[in-house]
């Protein structure tokens, strides 16, 4: 499969999730994440101390990515199909990607000592197949698709619209993960920093 | 996704094939694994794709594994099986970790030392057999065959174990059963005439008392909970835990615990007063109308409002929601009922309400359990003269199943060796040591035991307390019988297991181990088929189906749905559906259910309840690598009221004691729960040290449970604890 011709784009439904973790046990699976470590989560939304709302993420493969400004060494970057990635073979394993991505979706492997995060299960995507998260979820509460493919369910999605975005106020890196309209909360992002909690200018996350 | 495999070749020559395939990475000629069958598009070299059947937990969805250089590297859901809907659980996705996990038993272990002292002796197969077949030949001599006890848990094979128990002459079997949900069923097959499965997709309206679908997963259930609420139904939760289910629902009641009865009774009588119920239906289907219109009289919701705490207002207005709904509505039967000693008449209560709603058999309500039949290998047991009139736990409660018998029953029996004493004991996938309320009399129902075999994947607790440890292989390596599903839409099929790898290990499948025990013990006629002979048989009347087990692991039946019991009689004494039951009278229970108000919770303690999330299958799967990480020990959940005056905060240790016994775990303060009612996780704080991740790790619910039972069925009765909870420093 020519993945460079492809628009890839997640739209995740919170109201379908019911918090099985199905998604984190089949990423960290097929990806061989490290314990202690994960590509993905599910975040519960609490009101009076309770539990509302279950809200899946991953990395957000963002359209102005934190990550992207923090690298020194230019290993990640935004790819033509929308999917900002890691080439191990440049990064450093500095780490300032890690605390500049504000969904704390990067972490250091501590086997490979570099910079790991979601790619959309890239080795599946060539094998035709979708990301484990997508493949695996029982409410299929994450719909995965080509934006380039007209006729795909994810198009269909984009174009009805009502879609929200999760981003931190300050620094909006313009993710490219849409949620449903009735996910709940949407500013929990943390503002980016470098490692040490080193504070820059927004100009400086502008890639 | 899978098309074609195996082509052309039989069984015995794909397992010949899969052997050779084993042998090469031992350094044969490497040219054998193209001989290997594929099935599906191969996706590069030496990769394969099989499709199987889950077995994380009790619902058996489809899977497909990915197998990379003959080791499994991925299960993924199969996108086609009805009942699990191309989903596959956390459970599901961390079965690999069931299959390579360093904590299985790897070979037949002979204990040593003290019983539950951990130190064993590695014995051959033969020598393992031949030992087990002598102490079981003696134990039936000395006190007859029956005493032996059974206990084969939820697993496809465990029908090999019956069969074995039979032909070696004890009815004294066990399930898991009663320690799960007999009285549900009792309730709901006396009511009925047989047990519904709930339509969830389809309904409107849905009540869901003492159960919670969206951890506690049933498939399609818990997924068709969320396309249904997504289509508008409206889903009300009662439960004194606010669980991910009461987090998703449109409406939360902390109801008091053991006080369900009085929240359906009212329900009833607004139904009737009212005449909100379908009286077509109810006059032409049901028996007792008259009956149960006196009996709830006394039950307005103003007076369940004292009793369980919700306000009178909003029972009434639910009774009236659920009757505007219906039929396509529903009082969810829910699974796991060992909770109260009147667990029975509380699930009579619900199935009254189902019965007035007239959603029997209709879009949205209760479907009808499709039934359809693979032939078994027949047998007929030899007959033993000595053996006692009746089942060791007989008579110990008023209407019990023979086939599933009682765990707390058959226990208390054992121990008092009356009225015939056990002496041995033959355990099978299942964990009486995790799962039974009240461990410490398990451990001395055990050292009654002369012998006790445990067939099992890992050393759990019930098999470091065993005589002899027999390794089991996963599901992922086992060649399994054909099995029915008797579902309700979507679940109604075919499934069977052929292996993705080869056993690992010296591991066994029981179906072997009962066939040699049988051999030895010259009952070698009742077990002269191997599993594929016996497969075959099945399938005889079943020509479609070969074919898609053999692609799929699963053949979907799906039939009429609604309606099947036009111009039929309910399978009861009345032909009706029995709102009163004539036949508990004569039992001496109540032919309508009455109630009882629960114990008074004594001051400064709570009532412990039992529950699940959707990583814990009870106590087979937290000792899992991927699982643990998601919940690495239990807590006990405390409401923020009562831990102010404990003077306890979120994540100390605290101790947590009862009549039963007592433990230390982490505190978990939450509004997530009543201030009266404490809760915890089960499968922690195992003794095995052969549970690496969980042994002495939190603290075990059966050791806290008091064991209690349901005076009809002999259901476990596990929400009658009362314990304490104390700071430490």
């Amino acid at each position: 499969m020519d993945i460079s011709r492809k628009q890839f784009i997640l739209v995740i439904d919170s109201q379908k999730c019911f918090d099985c973790k199905a998604c984190m046990i089949a990423c960290k699976v097929e990806n061989n994440v490290p314990e202690g470590h994960w590509r993905n989560w599910v975040k519960p939304t609490e009101a009076k101390g309770r539990r509302v709302q279950f809200q899946p993420g991953q990395c957000m493969q963002c359209e102005a990515p934190a990550c992207v400004a923090a690298c020194p060494v230019k290993a990640t970057y935004k790819r033509s199909d929308g999917m900002v990635v890691i080439d191990p073979k440049k990064c450093i394993g500095c780490g300032n990607c890690v605390t500049g991505c504000p969904y704390g979706a990067r972490f250091r492997n501590p086997e490979t000592k570099l910079a790991e995060k979601c790619n959309y299960c890239e080795h599946r995507l060539l094998r035709g197949e979708e990301p484990a998260c997508v493949t695996t979820c029982p409410t299929k509460a994450r719909v995965f698709g080509d934006l380039n493919d007209p006729k795909s369910k994810i198009s269909a999605l984009m174009k009805k619209g009502r879609l929200v975005q999760v981003a931190n106020r300050k620094i909006n890196t313009k993710p490219r993960i849409y949620y449903t309209s009735g996910t709940i909360q949407l500013s929990w992002p943390k503002e980016p920093t470098l490692p040490g909690d080193v504070y820059l200018p927004e100009s400086f996350w502008r890639p | 996704m899978p098309a074609a495999n195996e082509k052309g070749l039989t069984r015995r020559q794909f397992l010949q094939f899969s052997g050779m395939a084993a042998a090469a990475t031992l350094g044969a000629p490497r040219i054998l694994h193209a001989l290997v069958p594929l099935i599906g598009k191969p996706i590069g070299s030496e990769v394969r794709r099989v499709p199987s059947i889950c077995d994380m937990c009790l619902n058996k969805c489809g899977l497909i594994a990915r197998v990379e250089k003959g080791v499994v590297q991925k299960l993924d859901p199969h996108p086609n099986f009805l009942k699990s809907r191309g989903m596959l659980c956390a459970k599901g996705n961390a079965g690999i970790k069931q299959l390579y996990d360093p904590d299985r038993l790897k070979y037949p272990l002979l204990r040593k030392g003290a019983r539950g002292e951990g130190r064993w002796q590695r014995l051959s197969w033969p020598q393992a057999l031949d030992l087990a077949a002598e102490k079981l030949k003696a134990i039936g001599e000395k006190y007859t065959r029956c005493g032996v006890l059974f206990m084969a848990g939820s697993d496809v094979q465990s029908s090999f174990v019956n069969r074995f128990a039979s032909v070696f002459g004890s009815y004294n079997t066990v399930s898991h059963e009663s320690n799960c949900l007999v009285s549900r069923n009792r309730a709901y097959l006396d009511t009925f005439g047989e047990m519904p499965i709930p339509d969830t997709l389809n309904s409107k309206y849905i009540i869901m008392a003492g159960a919670n679908c969206f951890e506690a997963l049933i498939t399609p259930d818990s997924i068709d909970m969320i396309t249904a609420k997504q289509k508008g139904c409206k889903l009300v939760v009662l439960d004194p835990r606010y669980t991910k289910t009461a987090a998703l629902a449109h409406e939360w009641h902390a109801i008091k615990p053991g006080t369900d009865m009085a929240f359906f009774l009212a329900v009833t009588n607004v139904l009737i007063e009212e005449k909100r119920y379908d009286e077509k239906f109810v006059q032409e289907k049901t028996y007792g109308l008259e009956q149960l219109k006196d009996h709830v009289r006394k039950y307005p919701p103003e007076w369940a409002e004292k009793e369980c705490e919700i306000p009178a207002k909003d029972i009434r207005r639910i009774a009236r929601e659920l009757s505007e709904a219906a039929p396509a509505a529903m009082i969810y039967p829910g699974r796991r009922t060992s909770d109260y000693e009147d667990s029975t008449q509380i699930r009579r209560s619900m199935a009254i309400v189902n019965a007035l709603l007239g959603n029997w058999d209709r879009p949205g309500g209760l479907t009808i359990s499709r039934e359809i039949k693979v032939k078994a290998k027949p047998f007929d047991p030899p007959f033993y003269e000595d053996n006692p009139e009746e089942r060791v736990d007989a008579g110990r409660s008023l209407m019990m199943f023979e086939e599933e018998g009682s765990f707390k029953h058959a226990r208390d029996a054992v121990i008092e060796g009356k009225p015939y004493p056990i002496k041995g004991f033959f355990t099978y996938k299942t964990n009486p040591m995790a799962t039974g309320a009240n461990r410490r009399k398990t451990i001395d129902m055990i050292n009654k035991l002369d012998f006790m075999i445990t067939v099992d994947i890992a050393m759990s607790d019930t098999a470091w307390m065993a005589d002899l440890v027999l390794p089991a292989p996963s599901y992922l390596e086992r060649l399994d019988p054909v099995t029915v599903l008797q579902g309700g839409p979507a679940g109604t099929g075919l499934i069977t297991r052929t292996p993705v790898v080869p056993a690992l290990f010296e591991s066994r499948p029981v179906f072997w181990i009962v066939s040699e025990l049988a051999k030895r013990l010259d009952l070698g006629q009742f077990f002269n088929f191997t599993l594929e002979e016996y497969r075959q048989e099945q399938l005889k009347d079943w020509p479609n189906a070969k074919k898609d087990l053999k692609k799929d692991s699963f053949h979907n039946s799906p039939g009429k749905i609604y309606g099947v019991y036009e111009g039929k009689v309910f399978k009861t004494p009345s032909k009706k559906i029995e709102l009163y039951k004539q036949r508990y009278s004569e039992k001496k229970a109540d032919p309508l259910p009455v109630y009882r108000p629960p114990q008074i919770v004594p001051p400064g303690k709570f009532r412990l309840v039992v529950g699940r999330n959707a990583y814990i299958t009870q106590g087979s799967s937290t000792n899992n690598a991927l699982l643990s990480e998601l919940v690495p020990e239990n807590e006990v959940w405390v409401h923020p009221k009562p831990a102010r005056s404990l003077g306890i905060t979120s994540g100390e240790l605290v101790e947590v004691s009862s009549p039963a016994g007592k433990g230390r775990l982490k505190v978990r303060v939450t509004e997530e729960i009543r201030p009266d009612t404490v809760y915890m996780d089960s499968g922690f704080g195992m003794l095995s040290k052969g549970l690496t991740r969980v042994y002495e790790k939190g603290v075990s619910i059966v050791e806290i449970l008091e064991d209690h039972n349901d005076t009809i069925s002999g259901n476990m009765a596990m929400h009658e604890t009362f314990v304490s909870v104390r700071r430490l420093h």
